[in-house]
């Protein structure tokens, strides 16, 4: 049988597949990455039962009817961790690149939780019901790396 | 064919080069909206909603139908995603319809769209490859050699790829949603617009677009609730076949006369050129319509050229048997949505609802779309009375 020399004769090419995409955002999504990159601050939407959605949506999941920028409020920069997840090991792409929480937290005067990663410091340091704050990063560009992570309140 | 279908909203948006000021969901909303308010509809009364949208590397958001279905009103209800490359605009509305003459559903509405803005769809198709010539060529590059083909079977002359720019540009002056309003266009202007895949021309290719164009679909009984009369659906089938196969012909394909012939015997069509009152035809590249005319039996074959050249097919010059009324694939292509835009104008035109570009008195008109390497055909045929 003939020694195998696929090894040797075999091409090699870097090669990296991409694409040019952007994203329009729309008036509601839009106004909500620039309150966080203009003003440190979040903006939810009131739905036509009264609930506060932070992230804000489009649509109105109770009426099913369009919702309109006239419709947002500010909700606080701090909340309430509903759920976690701990991550022993950060990946590359992790907001951190140490042990931390993947969280559910409920700012408050929203209803609804939005996702994000708590520097805790260890996972004994988390607990379901903990106050946290959102800290940003300096040179904030309008989008969601805007925010670093979530710090326990002290 | 099971219960009768009809179709009793139509919507959909200026389709255009950047829509900047919404989002993906927030365009399909806006054509979704129109076309519920013709049926004199909300969103709560449909039972299921069929999307459709051509591949997902045209946008680079994969599977966006599943963050969609809250802001479509599917949240404990049906919504499922129909995908056929650029004949998907056609193929959802068929998929849709089925639901209602299969008598699962009573209430449903079919959308198809596109947001090209937010990548360059001729590199998410035609990607580069190691080892292998890049191409660059896109769909137009892909096509010319079949019309070239075209040309040397008939021997049509080079002026009927110019002329079906011309008359699909001017009917689209015609169309408030039209995404090309070429005010200056004339045979002239098409012919010294810069060569890009030889013979196409620049002004006989289709633009790129963002746009959505939704259809509310409903079982007999509910046929009267719209603001206009109803279109009834007549007929609707699919075929297709491989890209590349032995003894393929791409330039009169196989699953697109075998389709349009399923098609016609469905609503007793025997002569489509005299029967039909228009047509509203996927033809991206001006030369499509020749083939197309051939292909789906409004003449014989090599005799598609002439009844362009004779003006049969133009608003303008009063030709009996009008194609793409709206200013057709080459005014307005949001890809996933281009299908819905031709079977809805088909709708439109019986209902009576096509304003400038109304054909006077239309009963009976057909939808096309096509898409892949001319392998996947969806076609309807929709009448202001009843089947």
């Amino acid at each position: 049988m003939a020694p195998d020399q696929t090894q040797e004769v075999a091409l090699r090419a870097d090669h990296k597949l991409e694409f040019p995409y952007v994203r329009a955002t729309g008036p509601i999504l839009g106004r909500f990455f620039t309150e966080i990159r203009d003003n440190g601050k979040f903006v939810g939407i009131k739905t036509s039962t009264g609930r506060v959605i932070c992230p804000p949506v489009d649509v109105d999941p109770d009426s099913l009817e369009d919702l309109s920028v006239e419709d947002m409020v500010e909700v606080g920069t701090s909340g309430v961790v509903t759920t976690w997840s701990w991550l022993s090991e950060a990946r590359p792409k992790n907001p951190l690149d140490k042990p931390f929480a993947w969280a559910l937290i409920q700012l408050d005067g929203a209803d609804t939780a939005l996702l994000h990663a708590v520097d805790a410091g260890s996972e004994e340091a988390m607990s379901t019901g903990m106050r946290v704050k959102a800290t940003f990063i300096d040179e904030r560009k309008g989008n969601i790396h805007d925010i670093a992570c979530f710090v326990p309140e002290d | 064919m099971g219960d009768r279908c009809a179709v009793i909203g139509i919507g959909q948006t200026k389709h255009t080069d950047k829509r900047l000021d919404v989002n993906q969901t927030g365009m399909i909303r806006e054509s979704c909206n129109r076309a519920l308010k013709d049926a004199n509809m909300t969103w709560k009364d449909l039972d299921a909603v069929v999307i459709g949208h051509a591949p997902d590397t045209i946008e680079g958001c994969m599977t966006p139908e599943l963050y969609q279905a809250e802001a479509l009103g599917m949240v404990g209800k049906p919504l499922f995603r129909v995908h056929t490359a650029g004949s998907v605009g056609g193929s959802t509305v068929i998929v849709g319809s089925k639901l209602i003459t299969g008598g699962i559903h009573e209430k449903i509405l079919v959308v198809g769209w596109q947001k090209m803005s937010e990548s360059q769809s001729t590199w998410a198709l035609s990607p580069v490859i190691p080892f292998q010539p890049a191409l660059m060529a896109g769909a137009g590059g892909f096509f010319a050699p079949h019309i070239r083909e075209y040309i040397r079977r008939s021997g049509a002359p080079e002026h009927i790829g110019i002329k079906v720019a011309v008359k699909d540009r001017k009917h689209a002056l015609r169309n408030p949603f039209a995404h090309i309003h070429q005010e200056s266009v004339c045979e002239e202007e098409i012919r010294n617009s810069p060569m890009l895949w030889d013979p196409i021309r620049f002004g006989e290719t289709c633009p790129s677009s963002d746009g959505s164009c939704a259809m509310v679909l409903v079982s007999e009984k509910h046929a009267d609730r719209g603001s206009a009369k109803p279109a009834w659906i007549h007929g609707t089938e699919m075929r297709s076949e491989p890209t590349i196969m032995p003894g393929r012909d791409e330039v009169n394909p196989r699953s697109g006369s075998d389709c349009a012939k399923s098609l016609y015997k469905q609503a007793g069509i025997t002569n489509p050129r005299k029967q039909f009152d228009m047509a509203e035809v996927y033809v991206p590249f001006s030369w499509f319509e020749p083939m197309w005319l051939e292909n789906l039996g409004f003449c014989d074959e090599g005799e598609g050229w002439k009844l362009t050249d004779e003006g049969a097919t133009s608003m303008d010059e009063g030709g009996d048997i009008p194609w793409n009324c709206s200013g057709g694939v080459l005014s307005s292509n949001p890809i996933g949505g281009t299908g819905t835009v031709r079977f809805a104008e088909a709708a439109l035109q019986v209902r009576g609802q096509a304003g400038d570009r109304q054909v006077d008195g239309a009963k009976l008109a057909l939808g096309h779309a096509y898409g892949g390497g001319s392998q996947f055909f969806a076609m309807w045929i929709v009448g202001s009375e009843k089947p």
